[in-house]
């Protein structure tokens, strides 16, 4: 994880293009340092600037807020808030097939995700429905979104 | 226009025309939850179901005639489909399939004129089964305003009943309802089904033992089938709406079940409850009525009345300390009954707005705990006004085990809205710190209770999918109809035991036993509890009712014979003490009566038990010597 291996990061203060390394405040001789620092450091002035890879509250937050990997939703408990996508098949308990066929979610059906909590909320146009994730995962879609 | 467009000239091949002879026997109006059902079945019968914004209210069907004939009209829960899934929906399975070869009965289907489709998948299956019906696309105004275009008498053609418009909460088009039930006929049958769906699909829709010989999957094939070509009519017969964007409706409904904003609405929502039902009823009216009404006139009048009465024993019986005016009418009548009112006051105004079923979104996290999921949050919600009722609306929940885990929490620690208000009004005298002791106790016990019960039950918790109708403006005069219903149903239930239960006191201490059950409860009461020992005349009435044993320590502690921890100890044992006589007799009918028993058995020494453990922390708190 500490080799060099990442893109090189172009130093604010005086321009220099590097490699961030590993501990390298330890090196520096930071007293603060315990190696966890999330901070990167330019080899040529010293000048230091965080490092939001490694930063525990930044992962968090941008979590929180969903900001991940674009993925191709496969059911509609990955799709993002706000977003339309067509039921491509439903896979799950009979029981809660039957019950979702009957709602007018069925394949081919264009489903809006209207938020994804404290539970899901799809509208199926004029429907409004709210289920939890379980339910959500078993509607499954199509990869190329709506048409 | 709101009206039946002319009926296609009536042939004979077509169907039974059953335009001579005019119509007798029964009409059985049935559609997708929320699409105004109770609304049209009243303008039809000028009765008065209980109408409500959330699906599982008519748990019960209503039953009517229709104005000015013999006809019997029967109003059943929402469907989506006419193979049931749960309890509530196998009602109105039941009520289709007796129509079939009833020379005299004819379904109506209601519909919401904005989603054709859905209801057209309805239409279908009453098509295949081949019962005469009559297809009402109700709320059009609301589809019109949408833009929404249909086309009335191709659909007729298409499907071959009569086909009407409506809008049934302003009475329009109603008599053209009425009219077309004469015409109801047999629908065309013409389903593009492939045989190996249809075929089954008829055997699972008529014979109800084969409903679980189909192989797994195949009603989620029938509906997807059935959807199709729903769509296909729709497509033919409507244009598509255009898109409500800036709706007030549709964005408060959004916003209510909103990931932050619903929380500050949820929290609008109690205190407005709060403040309506604990302030205002519980405190303003129940004051109006016992202070002013009953203590000021009727009270001293009835004792005035009794007082030329010489024999002592009868005008003990009315107007003594265990008096059925002074204690039971009074306690009734001026404690209960304005709370109730307030309660199901603010409790119809939710049903019709459209909130509960936003509610049970953002409860489901907390249900989850317990075993259950949101959409239990209708029966608890419904408990806080009566336990009893509540019980009857567990059939909502679509699995055994959440229904009997719905049942025991209802049981165990939601108080109905007398026993709440009377306990807001006793805790508003205690510091907040010692209020909130009583609430945490409570729920604690709940969770625990509940978190438990779902793992030791056996059974599955059944999968969260509610549909959440528009939020709507509730009506001024369908909410007061409904309250004063439901007061009336409560008061039936809860006035001849609140008599009763006075009775038994008087009966006791004239016969010089009540001190006889005073010393046998005080080991329990004064040793665990460290009540004063005549609150055990208290705890007896809590067999009866539990609200009733509430109001009599809400007595006590007015007295001054309560003190702080005194009190919560009190209310918290009373708030978990066994549910009131009717609600174990509704436990038993619903569940049989070992559940009921067992039920009771495991209720009665948690509430003492959990009493005396918040006897044991509040002392340690150093509550006691607040006093």
């Amino acid at each position: 994880m500490t080799g060099p291996t990442g893109p090189l990061v172009n130093c604010p203060l005086c321009g220099l293009d590097y490699a961030p390394g590993g501990d390298t405040c330890k090196e520096h001789g930071c007293p603060l340092s315990f190696g966890t620092c999330a901070t990167r450091h330019c080899p040529r002035c010293g000048y230091t600037i965080p490092d939001e890879e490694r930063s525990v509250a930044v992962r968090l937050a941008r979590k929180l807020l969903g900001r991940r990997e674009p993925l191709i939703a496969e059911s509609l408990a990955q799709l993002p808030a706000g977003a339309r996508a067509v039921v491509s098949r439903l896979q799950g308990d009979p029981e809660l097939l039957s019950r979702l066929t009957a709602q007018g979610i069925a394949p081919g059906v264009t489903v809006h995700l209207v938020q994804r909590s404290p539970t899901y909320v799809i509208e199926i146009g004029e429907t409004t429905i709210a289920v939890e994730r379980r339910v959500a995962e078993a509607i499954r879609l199509r990869p190329d979104g709506p048409r | 226009m709101y009206g039946a467009s002319p009926t296609p000239t009536p042939d004979p091949a077509d169907g039974d025309v059953r335009a001579e002879g005019g119509l007798r026997g029964r009409v059985i109006l049935l559609g997708n939850p929320n699409v105004g059902k109770s609304v049209l079945f009243n303008a039809l019968t000028g009765l008065r179901a209980t109408v409500s914004n959330y699906p599982g209210t008519t748990v019960e069907v209503a039953r009517g005639r229709l104005a000015g004939t013999d006809t019997e009209v029967i109003d059943s829960p929402g469907l989506n489909s006419i193979l049931p899934l749960s309890e509530d929906e196998r009602v109105t399975w039941d009520l289709v399939r007796a129509t079939r070869g009833d020379p005299g009965a004819v379904v109506v289907q209601v519909a919401d004129a904005k989603n054709l489709r859905r209801a057209l998948l309805l239409t279908l299956q009453l098509g295949q089964l081949e019962v005469p019906s009559v297809l009402v696309l109700n709320m059009s105004d609301e589809a019109e305003a949408r833009g929404i275009r249909i086309d009335q008498e191709g659909l007729e053609e298409a499907l071959g009943i009569p086909v009407c418009t409506t809008v049934a909460t302003k009475g329009l088009g109603v008599a053209e309802v009425q009219a077309a039930l004469a015409a109801a006929r047999l629908p065309r049958n013409h389903l593009p089904l492939s045989e190996d769906i249809a075929g089954p699909a008829l055997e699972l829709l008529t014979d109800g033992e084969s409903a679980g010989s189909a192989e797994p999957g195949f009603q989620a094939r029938y509906h997807e089938a059935l959807l199709a070509h729903a769509e296909t009519l729709a497509r033919r017969f409507a244009t598509e709406a255009e898109p409500a964007t800036k709706a007030m409706s549709r964005r408060l409904g959004r916003l209510a079940v909103h990931p932050i904003w619903g929380w500050p609405i949820l929290a609008a929502v109690l205190i407005g409850l709060y403040e309506f039902v604990g302030v205002f009823g519980a405190g303003t009216l129940v004051d109006l009525f016992e202070t002013k009404v009953f203590g000021g006139y009727l009270s001293p009048w009835a004792t005035a009345l009794f007082g030329l009465v010489p024999w002592a024993p009868v005008r003990d019986l009315f107007v003594g300390e265990y008096g059925l005016i002074t204690m039971g009418l009074s306690y009734g009548l001026a404690i209960v009954l304005p709370i109730v009112a307030t309660f199901f006051t603010v409790f119809a105004i939710l049903e019709d707005s459209g909130y509960l079923p936003r509610l049970a979104v953002m409860s489901d996290r907390v249900f989850r705990v317990m075993g259950l999921n949101g959409k239990a949050v209708l029966p608890m919600v419904l408990g806080l006004g009566c336990d009893t009722m509540a019980t009857l609306t567990t059939r909502i929940l679509p699995t055994p085990k959440e229904r009997l885990l719905a049942t025991l929490l209802l049981a165990l620690g939601i108080p109905c809205s007398a026993q709440l208000g009377v306990i807001l009004a006793m805790l508003a005298v205690v510091p907040i710190q010692a209020a909130a002791i009583w609430f945490a106790a409570v729920a604690g016990v709940m969770v625990t209770v509940g978190w438990l019960a779902a793992r030791v039950l056996p059974g599955e918790r059944g999968d969260f999918v509610v549909e959440l109708p528009p939020m709507r403006l509730p009506e001024l005069g369908n909410v007061l109809s409904k309250t004063v219903a439901r007061v009336e149903w409560y008061l039936k239930e809860a006035l001849p035991l609140f008599l009763l239960g006075t009775f038994v006191l008087f009966a006791l201490d004239r016969l010089r036993l009540l001190d006889t059950v005073v010393r046998a409860g005080k080991p329990l009461v004064t040793g665990i509890l460290g009540l004063p020992a005549e609150a055990s005349s208290a705890f007896l009435i809590g067999f009866l009712r539990r609200d009733f044993a509430a109001t009599r320590l809400f007595d006590m502690s007015r007295a001054g014979a309560l003190d702080v921890v005194q009190l919560v100890v009190a209310m918290v044992t009373i708030t978990l003490f066994i549910p009131c006589i009717a609600n174990v007799f509704i436990i038993a009918k619903e569940r049989g009566w070992r559940t009921a028993a067992a039920m009771a058995a495991f209720i009665f020494p948690i509430a003492f038990a959990v009493g005396g453990l918040v006897r044991v922390v509040m002392l340690g708190l150093g509550f006691g010597g607040a006093s």
